[in-house]
């Protein structure tokens, strides 16, 4: 079936989602390859490239096993020539800091653009860092799109300045862009993709020794002061003045720019104040921002998260010798979360000094809370039931990024804490040395892949203690069953090869490992007190399959269900400890929901007189 | 038709219900209507099972994200969540809800209280100018799935007038748009949600 993202043609109106039409942009630019890690937000860009065009259709893709390589290998294909694309959620920015800052230096001739997908007000993250920071400390140059149809045309103007200054560039998203539905108005797909530019032997611009470094260094200040010269004149820089040419302005950046927009309209200020808009927000374009300021007396500066436009206007204005007064973070305007069009309308009000009154909100009423939970039917419940019956409170249980997380929870409280991917096993690990407590860590199979292997090998490698238990449940859950190297090799297809996580494990020098079946409670629960009385790096493999991806793409279980069949304190216990959301009150008794169970069987090997599984009606 | 009409909707329900779905086919119709639309989603951890917002402008608004009291309309597909999403609604906004309830963990094991659907209607009418409650999940069962339930939800709100297109622009987005096999029970439920104000 033809997908209009692949064929559809110029002038063609569609709806998509922003990460669709980051896409759609890619295409029009003529992206020969795509490498990614997914993470909320960003990744419907790579599952879209997969889902409409496979691998090697008219791009090539990867997901790789973490950001750092994802970068490496669009690094290295653009060095090789290639329009390169590489996406991220904001913290996978971090990870893949390290390549990025000196390919920054070395340039890359074929064009590369980042994504990062920022998180501001923390929908799916354990941090709202603000990634405009890594386009000033990195030198690159960023757009921010704040409409579907924007995050089109940014992604193809970025790669055209990426291959024309052959600098690397960011595309800087937050959640509300990336699952925004707009209109987009397409333009041309390339009729033939660009060549490749053919690669020179050249280690005095491409090997960073410190003295070819150094010249690099210089060569990156002229290429920025050449995407300066770009920002002052992109279409994407924009200045709103009305007819009565007001001595207020607004300088707003980001999505803050539709809840200005939505304020000034509501609020019927739109003859009072001019706007620049700006979308290219690094290098910034400072002979238009300076004569803004000149044309106002005073000046608000709109921006999410953190100060760094004001900071730089500020700064820019007192270079200037600019008298004009200006307004950035303060009163409602935080550093903390995301925006919205009532909070600009009271900002604004402040500003020009109109009247405003509050809306009368109603508080929200005190209602039975729904929180995310893991699944019916998720193995991670069995594994954690397991590790607090042979535990308790006694270890300290490290957690990693995942599914797994939601462990925190009552009754399991399997989490007490969390850095960031592969943090269980290295953190979990220094937390042990010092507090001379068994520490158990807990991390996904992807996130094994991702950065496990390299804290496990370090805690061998230092004779620590830890106890790690490989939650395998063969796919990247929690961002959508995206493919990792542990899935199996018939789901992977013939492009990817499967890897055996036992014998990463075994072959890192692990002698202390066991293999076990998630939903066997009985063998989890030996494993686990086998390894309580041992010392040094113990690994424990979980496998079972994520319970969504075993019904949806193994299509396996389902053909029974449990049921309660006493009501008597064992039934009580199993309902309070394992606490599976199919569990239920019907008329007073308790009961499982059949909607919701996959008769995974967990609640009659905790409770065998309370329960029995039944063929599905 | 009006294009130009400037309309907000919140959009409620539970992970796995649909309403995301709900939510992209209204805005494709309106799209499909020549309304200026813009829709604003919310995925990730959010969705294991917990509570599912999201909102269509309609009329040339920018910002994909309402805050409380900025909705002309809520579109509930459960009764506990369009309570919970209340807030929301300006003063005289109209509410279209499903009255069939999903009790939530804590309910499910007794440990809190639903609200009775009166007590939630009485709520709802505080805030709300008009309010309509519909058997969705019943009316989708009726009509051959489930999740057909959110196209009677959605028919009603189109038949009632208030968006600036109507029900008949529905159905022939429903037809455009939805896979052949999925459109007699959607369909049928379209009918269903049709005649609510028939």
């Amino acid at each position: 079936m033809s997908n209009p993202l692949l064929e559809g043609k110029a002038d063609e109106c569609h709806l998509l989602l922003g990460n669709e039409a980051i896409v759609r942009g890619a295409l029009e630019a003529g992206v020969h390859i795509v490498t990614c890690y997914p993470g909320t937000p960003s990744s419907e860009v790579p599952d879209t490239f997969r889902r409409i065009g496979g691998t090697g259709r008219q791009y090539l893709m990867q997901y790789s096993v973490n950001e750092k390589v994802a970068m490496e290998v669009a690094c290295g294909a653009s060095l090789a020539g290639a329009k390169a694309l590489v996406t991220m959620k904001h913290v996978g920015l971090n990870v893949a800091a390290d390549p990025l800052f000196t390919a920054t230096y070395t340039g890359l001739p074929g064009g590369l653009v980042i994504l990062s997908a920022d998180d501001p007000g923390f929908h799916s993250s354990q941090n709202e860092q603000d990634n405009r920071n890594y386009a000033r400390a990195a030198s690159l140059p960023c757009f921010e799109p704040c409409s579907a149809q924007e995050a089109k045309d940014m992604t193809k103007e970025a790669f055209r300045v990426a291959r024309l200054l052959q600098q690397p560039v960011l595309l800087r998203t937050t959640t509300r862009v990336n699952h925004m539905r707009g209109a987009v108005r397409f333009g041309a797909l390339p009729e033939e993709k660009e060549p490749l530019v053919a690669f020179e032997r050249n280690p005095l611009r491409f090997v960073p020794v410190p003295a070819v470094a150094k010249l690099r260094h210089m060569a990156l200040e002229q290429n920025m002061a050449k995407a300066r010269e770009l920002a002052e004149e992109s279409v994407f820089t924009r200045e709103h003045v009305p007819a009565s040419a007001p001595r207020a302005g607004i300088i707003v950046s980001g999505v803050s720019r539709n809840y200005v927009c939505d304020a000034l309209q509501t609020g019927q200020w739109e003859e009072k104040v001019r706007v620049l808009e700006l979308g290219m927000t690094w290098p910034l374009p400072e002979q238009r921002i300076l004569s803004f300021l000149n044309s106002c007396d005073k000046v608000l500066i709109v921006e999410e998260n953190d100060p760094l436009l004001e900071k730089d206007v500020r700064a820019m204005a007192q270079k200037a010798g600019c008298a004009t007064a200006i307004a950035g973070k303060g009163g409602v305007l935080t550093i903390q979360g995301e925006y919205s069009t009532p909070l600009l309308m009271q900002a604004i009000a402040d500003f020009l000094g109109e009247p405003h009154e509050k809306p009368q909100v109603q508080a929200p009423a005190q209602l039975p809370k729904r929180p995310p939970n893991l699944c019916a039917g998720c193995s991670h419940r069995a594994v954690y039931y397991a590790a607090r019956q042979i535990f308790g409170d006694e270890a300290v249980y490290s957690s990693d990024i995942g599914c797994y997380t939601l462990g925190m929870l009552p009754p399991l409280r399997c989490a007490d804490f969390l850095f960031c991917m592969g943090s269980s096993i290295s953190a979990g690990s220094g937390f042990a040395m010092l507090a001379k407590r068994q520490v158990v860590g807990f991390i996904g199979d992807s996130t094994f892949f991702h950065s496990g292997m390299t804290g496990l090998a370090n805690a061998l490698f230092n004779r620590m203690d830890i106890i790690v238990v490989i939650l395998d449940n063969g796919t990247t859950a929690m961002t959508g069953h995206q493919p990792n190297p542990g899935m199996l090799q018939d789901q992977l297809g013939e492009l990817c090869q499967h890897l055996d996580i036992e014998s990463i494990v075994r072959g890192i020098g692990v002698t202390q490992v066991k293999k076990v079946h998630a939903f066997n409670l009985k063998s989890v629960e030996k494993a686990l007190q086998e390894f309580k009385d041992m010392q040094g790096v113990r690994v424990l493999i979980a496998e079972e399959p994520c319970a969504l991806y075993a019904r949806r793409s193994l299509h396996r279980g389902g053909s029974r269900v449990a049921v309660v069949v006493d009501q008597g304190e064992a039934t009580k216990r199993c309902i309070d400890g394992f606490a599976c959301p199919a569990f239920c009150r019907k008329d007073g008794a308790y009961a499982v929901d059949p909607t919701l169970c996959t008769g995974c069987g967990l609640c009659l090997q905790v409770a065998p007189t309370g329960f029995k599984l039944v063929k599905r009606a | 038709m009006d294009a130009q009409k400037k309309l907000r909707i919140y959009f409620t329900g539970v992970g796995g219900q649909g309403s995301l779905t709900a939510t992209a086919l209204l805005a494709r119709t309106a799209l499909f209507a020549g309304v200026d639309v813009v829709a604003g989603e919310v995925h990730g951890m959010a969705q294991r099972g917990g509570v599912v917002e999201s909102v269509l402008l309609l009329g040339g608004w920018r910002s994909p994200k309402l805050e409380y009291g900025e909705a002309d309309v809520i579109l509930g597909f459960e009764p506990l969540e369009t309570l919970r999403g209340l807030p929301y609604l300006r003063k005289g906004g109209v509410v279209f809800s499903s009255s069939d309830a999903m009790p939530p963990v804590g309910v499910a094991l007794g440990l809190e209280r639903y609200p009775d659907m009166e007590e939630i209607k009485a709520k709802i009418a505080e805030v709300a100018s008009e309010s309509h409650f519909l058997p969705c999940r019943e009316l989708g069962a009726k009509a051959g799935a489930v999740q057909a339930g959110n196209t009677v939800l959605l028919a009603a709100v189109c038949a009632s007038g208030i968006l600036p297109f109507g029900v008949d622009v529905f159905e022939e987005a429903l037809k455009r748009f939805l896979p052949a096999k999925l459109q007699p029970a959607n369909l049928q439920a379209l009918e269903y949600g049709r005649s609510y104000f028939a």
